[in-house]
């Protein structure tokens, strides 16, 4: 593995997309509204700080909306929007192999991705910590390590996808997709599966959460977050295997289509 | 002990070296310093070294899309230090020959050597060696020209002072610190032929190289190609102005359909296809009378006759009794030329529909 070409791919990336003016303005967004949850939250709405927690769940909404719509908007165009573009064949004329392409874009995004999140949750930290000196901070780290597994996640899925397609616009509408399928139809299924357990009476008002709900929930990388506020939720460590596991497996399957795409 | 003289990939340097044969040494170039391996070839062996001169050998290549046969069983070699033309008309399959050799595209059967070293199993390895300019120029909008090609030096392990050389080389010396994302096409052409001389590449691929370019810019890749076979540089020149190609090129190959159909020197094209001069006679007037004079001539194959320039095919032994004919017939000479079968007719001869 050439570490230089990686290296080199990946500085191009991220110089290259932190350029792009819709992650500019996204990643503004993103800045400013965990800036003014985060003030609001450690100002406590009058009740003082009382709840870390409930500051870290209104960034909740934030950071599922926002990153992986940032993460999407990065990998969809990575590899088809270069081939579609012709710079692709320039780059894969270099003495560089298709994977060490992958692994630098990906770690180039990648950074794109966690300096935006970085950026944002570090002013907010600043305002926690004026407003909240004594504070435990160790749930707000963990909260911002998930944050960035999560858009790398979606990073991973819209680099696979990028390789799936022939056309930008079809990748765009899979990430799309992608973010609505996660966001609302597993939700709804999920639903639709609980209510049809308690309909079938296999669980009752007293009766504990069944079996397969933690597995189906965390199976759904939006969700890692959620888990942590049911009761006898499954421990950090399995809530941070889905989006591992939703960023290895999606990689792999890159390297391999990306191999045996004609350019 | 045998010795031998290797050229050094970077600067071009003869650097005369000794040992046995299958004996593996390190060479360092005295005058630009890169370092590089070297084998001596073992007796009665074919072994290449990376560091030899470089050649291009396509065998058998076979590349098919669904049911459609883009390539169907290519065969062609470019010869060390020759400027070689590719032609053949839209969607015949130079691009997808380009592309195989390349290694961007998987080709179902055949083989692509370059300097006797599989481009399927030695890749990356040989494509340090190659500069390559595509059809579609494209480069990354959000950097400047200069960072683009401070990026592909990187990939290559070029050093970056070499880049604003290339820049001003090519004529848009002003533009360094401009994002490529505003250049126009000519410039963006000009760009991409000074990421293809990155590292002074033994072998340079162009797909198309005038694409885009005004005539001075044609002019000046036209020189730098002359410039790179004058520096050892093998080239390989996919085009179609024929003209351009004629006028660089040592020998050509010609595809039509996905099928060689030629592959030699222009004139020994023509002589293959038993092509004839033609005579141009300017006249002050012409006349039936005339015409028909010269159609009887031995060795006049063909008379066109446009405005009052008469265009003969002919034998080259005919062309004096044809000016004795024209002027028999009454006709007052006004010029004279000759013009011998030209790649376009060689090239229209054989993709003929």
């Amino acid at each position: 593995m050439d570490l230089k070409a990686i290296f080199s791919i990946a500085k191009k990336e991220f110089i290259d997309n932190f350029r792009n003016k819709w992650i500019i303005i996204l990643s503004i967004i993103f800045a400013i509204l965990v800036v003014i949850i985060s003030y609001f939250g450690s100002q406590g709405f009058g009740q003082g700080w009382s709840s870390l927690e409930d500051t870290i769940s209104s960034l909740e909404g934030i950071v599922t909306l926002i990153i992986p719509i940032i993460s999407l908007m990065l990998g969809y165009a990575a590899i088809v929007g270069e081939i579609e573009k012709g710079s692709m064949s320039s780059l894969l004329a270099m003495p560089v192999n298709r994977y060490e392409i992958i692994t630098g874009k990906f770690f180039g995004l990648g950074s794109v991705i966690c300096s935006t999140i970085l950026i944002g949750f570090g002013i907010s930290g600043i305002i926690i910590a004026i407003n909240v000196p004594s504070s435990d901070y160790m749930p707000y780290l963990s909260f911002i390590g998930i944050s960035i597994l999560l858009g790398l996640t979606f990073l991973s899925v819209s680099m696979f996808f990028s390789t799936l397609f022939k056309k930008r616009s079809a990748a765009m509408g899979g990430a799309i997709f992608l973010w609505v399928f996660f966001a609302i139809i597993w939700q709804i299924i999920l639903v639709g599966l609980l209510l049809a357990t308690i309909m079938s009476g296999d669980i009752t008002e007293n009766a504990s959460i069944p079996g397969w709900f933690f597995p189906f929930l965390l199976a759904n990388p939006l969700m890692t977050f959620s888990a942590a506020s049911f009761p006898d939720a499954p421990s950090i460590y399995w809530r941070i295997l889905s989006p591992i596991l939703w960023i290895i497996v999606p990689l792999l399957l890159t390297f391999l289509r990306f191999e045996k795409k004609d350019i | 002990m045998t010795s031998k003289t290797v050229k050094c990939p970077k600067c071009k340097n003869e650097i005369t070296v000794a040992g046995k044969p299958g004996e593996k040494i390190q060479i360092i170039c005295p005058k630009c310093g890169s370092k590089g391996k070297f084998t001596f070839p073992q007796e009665n062996s074919k072994s290449k070294t990376i560091t030899d001169s470089f050649t291009i050998e396509v065998n058998n290549l076979t590349k098919s899309y669904n049911n459609f046969k883009a390539l169907n069983d290519v065969s062609f070699n470019v010869k060390s230090g020759e400027i070689f033309g590719f032609l053949g008309p839209n969607g015949a399959g130079k691009t997808t020959t380009i592309k195989s050799i390349l290694g961007l595209i998987h080709t179902n059967s055949g083989e692509i050597k370059i300097n006797g070293f599989d481009i399927k199993k030695k890749g990356k390895e040989v494509k340090k060696y190659i500069g390559y300019l595509p059809e579609k120029i494209a480069f990354y909008d959000n950097l400047t020209a200069l960072q683009n090609l401070y990026f592909y030096a990187e990939m290559k392990n070029v050093p970056k002072e070499e880049c604003k050389p290339l820049i001003e080389e090519m004529g848009i010396g002003d533009e360094f610190n401009k994002k490529v994302g505003k250049f126009s096409k000519g410039m963006q052409q000009r760009l991409g032929m000074a990421r293809a001389l990155l590292g002074n590449p033994p072998i340079l691929i162009l797909d198309e190289p005038s694409g885009g370019l005004d005539p001075r810019g044609v002019a000046l890749i036209r020189n730098k190609i002359k410039e790179m076979k004058d520096k050892g540089s093998t080239v390989f020149v996919s085009s179609h102005i024929l003209a351009e190609v004629q006028e660089v090129c040592d020998r050509v190959g010609i595809i039509d359909k996905g099928v060689i159909v030629a592959e030699d020197s222009v004139s020994k094209l023509s002589v293959k296809l038993n092509l004839k001069p033609k005579l141009i006679i300017e006249l002050e007037k012409i006349s039936d009378k005339i015409i028909e004079s010269v159609k009887k001539v031995e060795g006049v194959e063909k008379v066109e006759a446009i405005g009052v320039i008469l265009h003969i095919t002919c034998h080259q032994k005919a062309k004096s009794k044809i000016i004795i004919s024209v002027e028999k017939a009454g006709g007052e000479i006004v010029n004279i030329r000759t013009k011998e079968p030209s790649l376009e007719d060689v090239f229209m001869r054989f993709t003929e529909r």
